[in-house]
């Protein structure tokens, strides 16, 4: 893998972030209702309306707009301030980055841990009760909105048994143990979801290459059941499985966004949120930059593992 | 006797002991808000999760009791010209704010001049709408200069923290709209909008020894199903709303007080008055006889409101209980075809997502409208949209209500009066107007309730809003919380507020 392999992908992530800031950026005046409105609730008269409107910069032509929200970021790193709290941006995703990272990859664990021995253990013997029970299972995973599954456990394990907390987030500041225990019911919501879509994409990808020519061979050759698909299987199936991973983070960052509202959980998903329902512009302008940099980085990351799986990949 | 007499002594003794030293001090409450608090700008918010928090930040001059009777706070006496022009208020020496600066009749003036400042923005300004000039004659005297008298200064300057005092420090540096500093017993330490926001005791509070607790830990919950199993699993401790549908089950619960008050505050039908259907007074007389109130506040509020045809609900020394209506749907028909639409016409109805119990309140009320020919589409809007709808008035009729009103005056004159702020309806009556005019002249009670009780019937006759019902104020929160208790203006005020744990 060459540098300017990676230099380009850089490249290519800069411009497609340019083009995201400009279409959100002309799409959210489109929206109907206004941060001014907004703020002011039922109690809105017109002048008070132009007069906050003005306050927020928002009857400058579009233009103009963009361009000191753009100098900002590049040339001091500023998100700018929101238009509803008047708090700066970047301290908000500072504080929040964190808690939406930590969530997602406890959900992902999850998801893995979900997906993968039930995904090998149904692909090895297709159509046996336990592959009918495994597809049941994910079937069942993959139907349940996450809201509902989000409530249902809350109810089963903070209402009926107190053993975890209903909703909210520690800081690690208050121990590990309190910390771990608010994050196990958002995780587990989140990573249920996921982890049921992925176990069918790895049943699938695992019985791809079982049905292989060199897997029949390894057998004929006389090799023990493990060996064959620790070695030939599972490596071969890696590729398919981590592009799974890596397109599965779209879908389980935006059931982050869903169980952060249920737990109340202070992470980028809520703000996310907020900030559309309020007409927030600047707030929403970075939840999306901060959104579609992470998908981007993702989809970098997964065409570089390839390398590493598969040596005979070579980018130019 | 004698024995009998000690006895009963003693008795007092412990009595007066256990009220006089019952109250623990310390303590963080965990309380659970419904609604995120959008600016807590006391000026320019009008969303009444942001009152909640600024109620225990902020003081006024004068302030409602648990009654809603209008009594001292930051101001201790005050008097009215006989002209009523002059309004002067005298201030407690004593004040400071939270960062320590005393308070002075300036910061008043400060306060006041930001508000009807228009740069400002303020959504709140009608508050105090003729008023000309506020000044401090010296350090612990207000004067209010009107245009023109109006009696409901005094209950506007009660009547939320949209008109606390502020002090200048916080709107120069920006932080208003996160971290207004006030009088209040608390001040906000951190506010994550969409999350938390944190109080702590204010340390120069002027009311020695209040308040009793050392925090308040507001967190934002949505959805109301998590807030309520919060509430029962003990993760919170006091809860600003319980689903009504799970009422009994949450009174039934060990460890669990559920406190409900009515609220001076009703929710509505708002008429477009210049649809070509709805402007005819006969049209919307048959909408009136063709709902039925009692379905429709069980639908929207599981039975906890009370259904009502005029706006002041009858817990109110103002109520008028005017109730000209009756569910009549063959009435209703009949109406609509002298009115010339024997086979009814089309409307839309908006209701908002914000405020589920809106939604419900339009798919019965399509139902019901629906059997005298009127065929209503249901618009759902998400709240940025439907408050810009609103605001413009591209809307034939919508659901929503009033909340915190305590004068008669606050349930008509920005409502109703012809060209007023909040007249989005578009109705217009000169005899309204005029008797709205002259209520806010008239000193006392009585004469002021006779004036009151014409609007109320010529509001309800003529219709522009149809009322539906004046809903419960409703607190749920862990036995141990004591000191607190629901109230009809929804004010949620935590100054005396222990836990007994």
């Amino acid at each position: 893998m060459s540098l300017r392999y990676l230099l380009q992908r850089l490249g290519t992530l800069l411009l497609v972030l340019f083009g995201v800031s400009v279409l959100t950026f002309s799409i959210m005046p489109l929206v109907p209702g206004s941060p001014a409105r907004v703020t002011l609730g039922v109690q809105a008269t017109d002048a008070s309306v132009a007069a906050l409107e003005h306050q927020m910069g928002l009857d400058r032509p579009l233009p103009v707009q963009y361009w000191s929200w753009l100098s900002g970021i590049v040339l001091h790193g500023d998100f700018g301030t929101s238009l509803i709290s008047g708090k700066p941006i970047t301290e908000q995703v500072a504080r929040r980055l964190p808690a939406t990272l930590v969530l997602a990859l406890a959900a992902l664990l999850i998801g893995l841990l979900i997906a993968l021995p039930s995904g090998i253990v149904s692909a090895l013997k297709p159509g046996s009760a336990r592959d009918l029970g495994v597809s049941v299972m994910s079937q069942i995973g993959v139907s349940i909105p996450d809201f509902w599954l989000g409530i249902l456990l809350i109810l089963v394990f903070a209402q009926a048994l107190h053993w975890l907390p209903s909703n909210g987030y520690a800081p690690l500041s208050q121990g590990l143990g309190d910390y771990l225990k608010h994050i196990i019911l958002p995780a587990l919501t989140a990573g249920v979801i996921s982890g049921s879509i992925m176990a069918r994409f790895v049943r699938s990808a695992m019985l791809e290459v079982l049905g292989n020519d060199y897997v029949r061979t390894a057998r004929a050759k006389g090799l023990g059941a493990r060996r064959v698909i620790a070695k030939h299987v599972l490596r071969n199936a890696a590729i398919t499985v981590v592009t799974i991973i890596g397109l599965q983070m779209a879908t389980l960052l935006s059931s982050i966004v869903v169980v952060e509202i249920i737990f109340s959980w202070p992470g980028l998903g809520s703000m996310a949120l907020n900030a559309t329902l309020q007409r927030d512009y600047p707030v929403l302008q970075a939840s999306v930059l901060l959104f579609a940099t992470s998908f981007a980085v993702i989809n970098l990351l997964t065409d570089l593992s390839y390398v590493l799986l598969d040596p005979s990949l070579e980018y130019a | 006797m004698k024995r009998l007499i000690l006895i009963l002594g003693l008795l007092a003794t412990l009595a007066a002991l256990s009220l006089g030293f019952a109250q623990k001090s310390g303590g963080t409450l965990i309380a659970a808000w419904a609604q995120d608090p959008v600016s807590l700008d006391p000026q320019i918010t009008s969303a009444y999760s942001s009152f909640q928090v600024l109620e225990n930040v902020l003081d006024t001059l004068v302030t409602l009791d648990q009654q809603d009777k209008i009594v001292p706070s930051l101001a201790t006496s005050w008097d009215v010209s006989s002209d009523g022009l002059t309004w002067t208020f005298h201030l407690r020496h004593d004040v400071k704010f939270s960062n320590g600066r005393p308070m002075t009749a300036q910061d008043v003036v400060y306060t006041y001049d930001r508000m009807l400042d228009p740069k400002t923005g303020s959504g709140n300004a009608y508050l105090l709408a003729g008023v000309k000039k506020v000044t401090a004659p010296d350090d612990y005297t207000v004067q209010f200069q009107l245009g023109a008298p109006n009696v409901a200064l005094l209950g506007h300057l009660a009547v939320n923290k949209s008109v606390g005092i502020i002090a200048k420090e916080s709107v120069q540096d920006g932080s208003i709209k996160t971290q207004p500093i006030g009088t209040g017993p608390f001040m906000i330490t951190d506010f994550e909008p969409g999350t938390k926001v944190v109080l702590k005791k204010n340390p120069y509070y002027w009311q020695k020894g209040l308040p009793y607790l050392n925090e308040v830990d507001i967190r934002i919950i949505k959805d109301e199903s998590v807030r309520q199993t919060a509430l029962l699993s003990g993760d919170i401790d006091w809860a600003i709303s319980v689903p009504p549908q799970s009422l009994d089950q949450l009174k039934n619960a060990s460890g669990v007080v559920v406190d409900k008050t009515t609220a001076g505050a009703y929710w509505y039908i708002g008429v477009n008055l210049k649809n070509p259907y709805l402007k005819d007074p006969k049209v919307r007389e048959a909408i009136n006889y063709a709902i039925n109130r009692k379905d429709i506040t069980a639908a929207m509020t599981f039975g906890t409101g009370d259904p009502t045809q005029d706006p002041i609900p009858s817990s109110s020394a103002w109520a008028f209980n005017y109730a000209p209506y009756s569910y009549d749907p063959a009435k209703a028909k009949q109406l609509l075809s002298e009115a010339g639409y024997p086979d009814g016409f089309r409307m839309q109805i908006m209701p908002t997502t914000q405020y589920p119990e809106s939604v419900r309140g339009a798919q019965v009320i399509q139902q019901e409208l629906a059997q005298v020919g009127i065929k209503v589409t249901i618009k759902n809007l998400e709240w940025a949209q439907w408050l810009q709808e609103e605001g413009k008035g591209n809307y034939d009729t919508y659901v929503c209500s009033w909340n915190g009103l305590v004068d008669p005056d606050d349930y008509f004159y920005a409502q109703q009066k012809t060209g007023e702020v909040f007249n989005f309806t578009g109705y217009s009556n000169p005899k309204v107007d005029q008797l709205l005019t002259e209520g806010r002249k008239t000193q006392g009670f009585d004469a002021r309730k006779a004036i009151y009780k014409q609007v109320n019937k010529m509001v309800v006759d003529d219709a522009p809003y149809i009322y539906m019902y004046n809903p419960a104020n409703i607190n749920a929160y862990r036995s141990y919380v004591k000191g607190y208790a629901a109230r009809p203006d929804q004010a949620v005020n935590f100054t005396k507020t222990w836990l007994d744990k």
